[in-house]
Parts: C-alpha cells; structure tokens; sequence
C-alpha cells in the first residue's frame, strides 16, 4: 500500500496550478508556525482535511490512515512536554498530578498539544499536494512558472519514475541476500556492513540506469534546440489566483477570529 | 544513405579502442542485421549514427560517418535526430515521462514542433505501433512489450528515415517478441533499418545484409546472410554469436547453400534418408520413479496489493530432475520460486523440500540444501572479493577457514575463476559474474540448484559454456531447475518442464509433450523452438518422420545418410 503517491482523480484541487497549491501551503505554514496554542492547529487541520475532502475528493479515511503514523508522533511530543515541560517560567503552573517526581502541568500538555498538532498540520499540507498534485503537472510547473531551468525539471521526474525502481531492486537484493545465509545478527557493526552491501549494488544499478536514460534523452535531441515548445499546457488561470487568494484570505479570517476569542495568546512570541 | 568511413572510438579513459577501422555503407531501404559477440562495441556504434557521438559522449573518434550526404560531425544532434531514431535494449530506462502521451510528446517538444501538431503525430504513431487509444496510460502499467513499442513509436512521430534497434526484444518475454517483429516488417518499406539482435530465428528473414564485428572492435565480414554465415561458420562459432537454428543444422550436417528459415529448411531436408533407429536409441532415457526433491501442494498467494499471483499451485519436482518453469511475464513463476526459498513464506504442509515442510525449516537448513540464482548476479554479492564470495556462506556457518579453502579452491577452479580469486566481483565480466553466482550457490553442498533466467543477456559461447556445466552438476545427481523464455534452452537441456499461467499450473510433464500441444502454447504464448517447427513440417509430409527438437537429434537421425530411405 502506497498512501504518499498521486491520488488519480478529477477535482478543484486536481485542476489548479500546482504553483498555486505551494504558494498557499507556504502562506498557511507561515501562519501556524508561530501559533503556540493548541486550538490553531487543530482549526487549520481540520481546514485542510475539509478542503482535501471536498475539493480534492479524496475518501476522509484514506486521508485519516495516511496521517496515522503521524498521530504516533504527535502522541510522543505530547507525552515528552506534558511530563518534561519546562515550569521554571511560568508564573503559577497548573499541576494535573505528579507522579514520583514528575509533575505533569496544563501548560507543558498545551505545548505538546501544539507541537504535535502543527507538525500534523504541516504533514497534512505535503500530503494535500502529493496527492492531488499530477507529478508531471508539478515538473512543468516549476518550468513554466517558477522558471527553473527544464533541464531540472525533467531530472525531476526521471528520479519520480526511478524511485519505485529503487525500492523493488532493494527489495530483490534483501532477499538475494537472505538467499545468501545473511540476517540474523544486528549489531550496530553488522547495521554498516549491511548499508554496505546494499548499497553497492543499488547505486551501481542506479548510475547505470541514469546514464541509459541521459543517453536516451539526448538521443530524442533533448536540449539540442534553443527553444522547446510543451505539449501539455500549464497555465496559471484565474482560478489559481482566486485560490491563492481565498486561501490567504481564510488564513487570516481564522487567525482574526482566535485573536478575537482570545485562544492567541502569545502568537509570535518565542517561549525563552 | 549511412557511409562509415575508417571510424573508430576510444571511450575517454579507457585503454584500448572500441571501434576500430570501420568502413561500410548502407543503402536507402535496406535491412541490416550486425551481429558480434558481447562488447564488441555494437551499442557504441548505434550512438555514432546520431551523432551523440562524438557531441555528447567522452571519447576520442576517428574517420567519419555520413548520414544523408552529411558527416555526423558538422550536423547538430539536433537535426540529426530528425533524421536516426535509437529504440535501446532496456524498456526500463530509455522513458523520462510518466504517460504515454508524454514520452511521444517529448521528442517533438524537443523538435519545438508547435503544440497544435502534436495530437495528430502522436496518435499516428502509436496507431502504428499498435498502441492505439492509450494516450493516457501510466508507464508502469505497461508491460516490456508494449514499452518497447512505445519506444518505437516515440521515434516514429519524429519522423526519422533511418531507424536503430539495439537488441529491442533482449529484455521481452515470447509474447512481446512476437509483438515486436512484425511491427518491424511493416516499418521496411519507409524506412532503412540496423537491428542488432540475437533472436535470429524470427528476425532472418526480413533482413537484407548482415555486418558482423569481430571482439577487437573491426568489422569481420559483411554481406548476404546466407553467404555470410557460410564463409564465417568457424569464426562465427569461436566468438559465440548466436546464429538461427536452421543454419546450426545445416552447417552441422554440411548443407549447401544453407537455408536460413525453417521454410527453406523444409525444402532442403524433404525427402533426405534418415534413420529412424537413432531416435529409438536417444528415446530410451525413461526414469525410474525417484523420490521428490520439491513438492508444491494447493498453494495460494495474493500480494497486499491485491495482486492474485498463485492459485492452487501444484507441482512436483523429481530429484536428480533438470526442471523448467515456463510462462509469460507476471504468470506467477519467481513468485513460486520465492515461495520454495522462502523468501515468501509458505503456510505449513504446502511446500516440502526433500521430504521437509519449508514452513518449520530453518534458513540455514534451507539455504544448505537449495541454492537460488538471481537473475541479476550483481544483487547477490555481499563481499569484496571472489574467494570471499565463495567463503561467505560457509563462514555464516562457522565453518574452519582451513575447511573453507579446501571447499573454495576446488569450486574457484571448477568454474574457471581461480585467476580472480582476489578480484571484486563487480569488476567481472557478465560471463564470469554469472559462473560467481552459481558457483557461491553450491559452496555449502546444494543438492537443488533453482536459476532465474540463467543465460539472460550472454553471448552463445558463455551462454553455452554455463548449460554444459549445469548439465554436468546434473549428472552428478544435483536437481536443477531453470525459470526461463528461452525455449531453445529448454528443448536441449530440460527433461520436465511446467507452464504458469495466471497462478496456475496449465502443464506439467516432458518438453515433447507440451510441445504437441499447441492450443496450450498459444494460450501461454509460447513458441516451440524452429527446429521442432521443422521436424513438425516434415512429418507433415511423412508421418513416420520423428518429433525432433534439436541439433543434435537431427545430426543422429540425418547423420548417416543411406540408412533408410522414406516412402
């Protein structure tokens, strides 16, 4: 099962200009970074599930078990500062219980809370566009509009098409060697040698598969005209702008509307 | 339409010259077969009719190629590309797009042609190549047949004249291979074609000329295939290249003019004498009942995928056996394979091996009593040099390093690799990191030896040098069994063979057998080998004529001629 992958499907969110999803992404985690509360990230999760529900259709479960081994971290982020939150400054901390000589506060939960749940946040972002984002579209994209360089472009998604590769020949090669009689000991000696050994055989196969697609390419007259013309269109439509501007609006609505009720308390400010 | 005028290469950094002294011509709408024997330099010489050599690729070149009337070293690759398209050998790694549409597209991108045009050219060419309507399908959907036609077709919409195959269907199963070629026959009367390839058989006869280079990177001879093949027969043989089958016959029984089909073939060998006793002799090789080696009982496997790739398997393999496992890509054979290893893993009391539940074995007791080859040698090498290699398995074991060498000594030198005791495996040729890795698969005394396309991408000579020892090891009472395509391989070698289809077991019993069954090998699109073509077609016309499926069954039963005269 493979959850961080393009999710075929046409939608709002499929259609727009893989630019414009970045640059929204990238307002929206500037936003929430310096939110030290627990209530923003949560309203800005459930913002983006929403969005990646309804506008990118994609199933809320397999959003969910995506995000699943992430709850895991958050879980532990939670746990570190409830118990190792430092009290020293704060005023009059709020203790729960203590426990031997832990003591777990309401301040020290409320940070772990937010930590956790922004960095979930900030996954749930990536995830959005990986998967509502066609990795061609994105390669021509960043041609197109962010004007890098189409030779980058293309060796972008000539390692998208090796990665899955790589993986089945790692695969192949763990059990070639399981073959072998190797396994069994894991000392942390035994951990190199095995990177070792894994590790010959994979990049000599990916150097040699990189220099049959070079060839490949140049052999098509990739790069030997001065210009290039594009097959697909990639374009950024007004929709992409009114996007990007809806989402930079919501943004800031959400963040008025907490300041409002009080929840941002200390937005901005590093803790000492 | 191609003039090669004393071309030759050297690779920067390399010592010696690929291609030396090159000097032919190609004519507008000719077919060219070249033929040589593995790194003579066949794939560099590809690279020199489109200029990325000498524009793009490190090395010093000589002489001079015209293309059109122009030399390659004044033209762009640019335009030159508009002129040579190279379809390569790996359907793997010639793609730089993710779909269909894209990788057509890529090349006339590369053209600038203008955007509008584009729909039109594409869907042409996939039209041609049989790809019709798939616009918008994935790369990795596709199987290594359709690839390689979309290979083809990429170039196609660049519209070149001249077209190269760099041994295009090296890397496809029967069924992509016999997609493959008659897309080509279709392509011969536009275009000039080079095709380097060692499936002779069903390539011969839409070839005009052959060019032959030597080891050193010279051109051997060139000419008319079937004179070629007579004048060269010996060299041809010393430097293992492979020829059709129909001309290892007749040059075996000193047929001439050779025939180069099995049509021909036909021709040549109705109504010739032969003896009939020969075949009673060879026949008598029936076995006595022997205990099994493997047993596959009702095995069921599904992917987490989804992918049902086993479904009731059921298969026996005798030992003491020489056992071929037969079928088109994905019908589940590396998967039974994996399942017997234990790579995957069986449920208890479905598969056994010498007697044992697999399931309840542990992985020294297996990995002791079978030995499995990779496809790919290189993914099994774990240490830094040959003698290591050997000595690896036996040190997991804890074994003496006084014991190991006198286990590794002997093997190294069985095998022919001695000499590179203390060299690094991936410094080996492909031949000897093939004979590495069967070799390492009997260090610890394997009594079953299971082997993955074992003569994939080998020349005839190395090829042929690893069956003979595999054979051997079978005679001295070790079960081998091959996973393969190759059914040549399987006529000369195999005593059993089984046949995968979708999951399930479609055939089991002798080669002979599966052969008369042709409604089964259409369905596992399969071919017999052309010399059982051959032997069918005769007895077509005399029905006492034998079923025959090799040289040397044919030598035994046309050998000795005036025997017994038909009809």
């Amino acid at each position: 099962m493979r959850l961080f992958e393009y999710y075929e499907r046409d939608s709002f969110l499929h259609r727009l200009n893989p630019m414009a999803k970045l640059v929204a992404i990238a307002v929206l985690i500037g936003a929430l970074t310096p939110a030290f509360d627990p209530l923003t990230p949560l309203i800005f999760l459930l913002l983006i599930i929403t969005v990646m529900w309804t506008l990118g259709r994609i199933p809320i479960l397999y959003i969910l078990r995506a995000l699943l081994p992430f709850w895991a971290v958050a879980l532990s982020f939670i746990i570190f500062n409830a118990f190792l939150y430092n009290v020293g400054r704060v005023e009059h901390p709020t203790v729960l219980f203590t426990w031997g000589s832990l003591m777990v506060t309401r301040e020290g939960l409320e940070a772990g809370v937010s930590l956790g749940m922004r960095a979930v946040c900030i996954v749930c972002t990536s995830i959005l566009f990986i998967m509502t984002t066609d990795p061609t579209e994105f390669a021509l994209s960043l041609i197109r509009q962010a004007r890098i360089p189409y030779r980058f472009g293309y060796a972008i998604l000539v390692s998208y098409r090796f990665m899955p590769m790589l993986q089945t020949e790692y695969d192949i090669i763990r059990a070639a060697h399981r073959v072998r009689g190797v396994g069994g000991r894991t000392g942390l000696k035994e951990r190199y040698y095995e990177l070792k050994r894994y590790a010959i055989p994979l990049l000599a196969s990916a150097i040699r598969k990189s220099e049959r697609v070079a060839i490949a390419m140049d052999s098509k007259a990739f790069g030997a005209l001065p210009q290039r013309t594009y097959y697909r269109t990639v374009r950024f439509r007004a929709t992409d702008w009114l996007f990007l501007a809806a989402a930079i609006l919501c943004t800031v609505v959400i963040l008025l509307i907490l300041w409002r009720l009080g929840s941002l308390r200390g937005y901005g400010l590093v803790p000492e | 339409m191609i003039q090669v005028q004393n071309l030759a290469f050297r690779y920067a950094f390399a010592r010696h010259p690929t291609l030396a002294g090159l000097d032919f011509a190609v004519e507008r709408g000719e077919t060219i077969l070249i033929l040589g024997p593995s790194g003579c330099g066949k794939s560099t010489l590809t690279l020199c009719f489109n200029g990325l050599i000498p524009h793009t690729i490190g090395g010093e070149m000589t002489g001079q190629v015209f293309i059109a009337g122009h030399s390659t070293r004044e033209a762009s690759v640019g335009e030159l590309a508009r002129q040579v398209g190279i379809v390569f050998q790996d359907p793997e790694s010639q793609f730089c797009t993710l779909t269909v549409e894209d990788e057509v597209a890529f090349g006339l991108e590369n053209l600038a042609l203008p955007q509008e045009r584009m729909g039109e050219r594409i869907e042409a060419a996939l039209a041609q190549v049989g790809l019709a309507g798939e616009q918008a399908t994935r790369l990795d959907r596709l199987s290594g047949g359709m690839k390689q036609r979309l290979a083809l077709a990429c170039l196609l919409a660049m519209q070149p004249h001249i077209l190269v195959l760099d041994e295009p269907t090296s890397n496809l199963d029967p069924l992509g291979t016999q997609e493959f070629f008659p897309k080509l026959e279709g392509l011969r009367r536009h275009h000039t074609i080079l095709v380097i390839e060692h499936k002779l058989d069903e390539l011969i006869h839409l070839v005009d000329r052959v060019l032959i280079l030597s080891p050193d990177g010279t051109l051997l001879a060139q000419g008319e295939p079937r004179q070629v093949f007579a004048e060269e027969a010996l060299r041809l043989e010393e430097y293992g290249i492979w020829l059709p089958q129909v001309v290892e016959l007749a040059q075996r029984l000193g047929i001439a003019p050779l025939p180069l089909t099995v049509n021909e073939a036909v021709e040549v060998l109705a109504g010739r004498p032969y003896d009939l006793r020969a075949v009673m002799r060879g026949g008598a090789t029936a076995a006595s009942p022997r205990k099994p080696a493997i047993e596959v009982e009702d095995l069921d496997f599904t992917y987490p995928n989804g992918t049902v790739a086993l479904r009731g398997v059921s298969l026996a393999v005798a030992e003491g056996d020489f056992f071929a496992l037969l079928g088109p890509n994905g019908s589940g054979k590396t998967t039974l394979a994996n399942h017997i290893i234990n790579i995957l893993h069986p449920p208890p009391g479905r598969v056994r091996v010498l007697g044992h539940d697999v399931a309840e074995m542990f992985t020294y007791e297996l990995t002791q009593a079978v030995g499995y080859v990779f496809q790919n040698p290189e993914h099994q090498f774990v240490a830094d040099t040959v003698y290591d290699e050997m000595a690896y398995s036996l040190r997991v074991r804890g074994v003496e390093e006084e014991a190991i060498r006198e286990r590794v000594e002997p093997l190294l030198a069985e095998f022919g690799l001695m000499p590179y005791a203390r060299m690094n495996p991936f410094a080996l040729s492909q031949g000897q990191k093939r004979r590495l890795s069967v070799a390492t698969m009997l260090a610890v005394g394997q009594r079953i030896l299971i082997l993955d396309e074992p003569t994939f991408g080998q020349d005839r000579l190395t090829a042929h040098c690893l069956m003979e020892r595999l054979q051997a090891l079978n005679a001295a009472g070790v079960t081998v069994i091959i996973i393969t395509h190759d059914m040549r391989l399987v006529a000369e070698y195999a005593r059993q063979v089984a046949v995968l289809l979708d999951g399930r077991v479609v055939y089991q019993g002798a080669v002979k057998d599966l052969y008369h069954d042709e409604r089964l090998l259409a369905r596992a699109s399969l071919a017999p080998p052309p010399l059982y073509q051959l032997s069918r077609r005769l007895k077509e016309m005399d029905p006492a004529f034998p079923d025959l499926m090799t040289v040397d069954e044919f030598y035994q039963v046309f050998g000795n001629e005036g025997l017994h005269a038909p009809f």
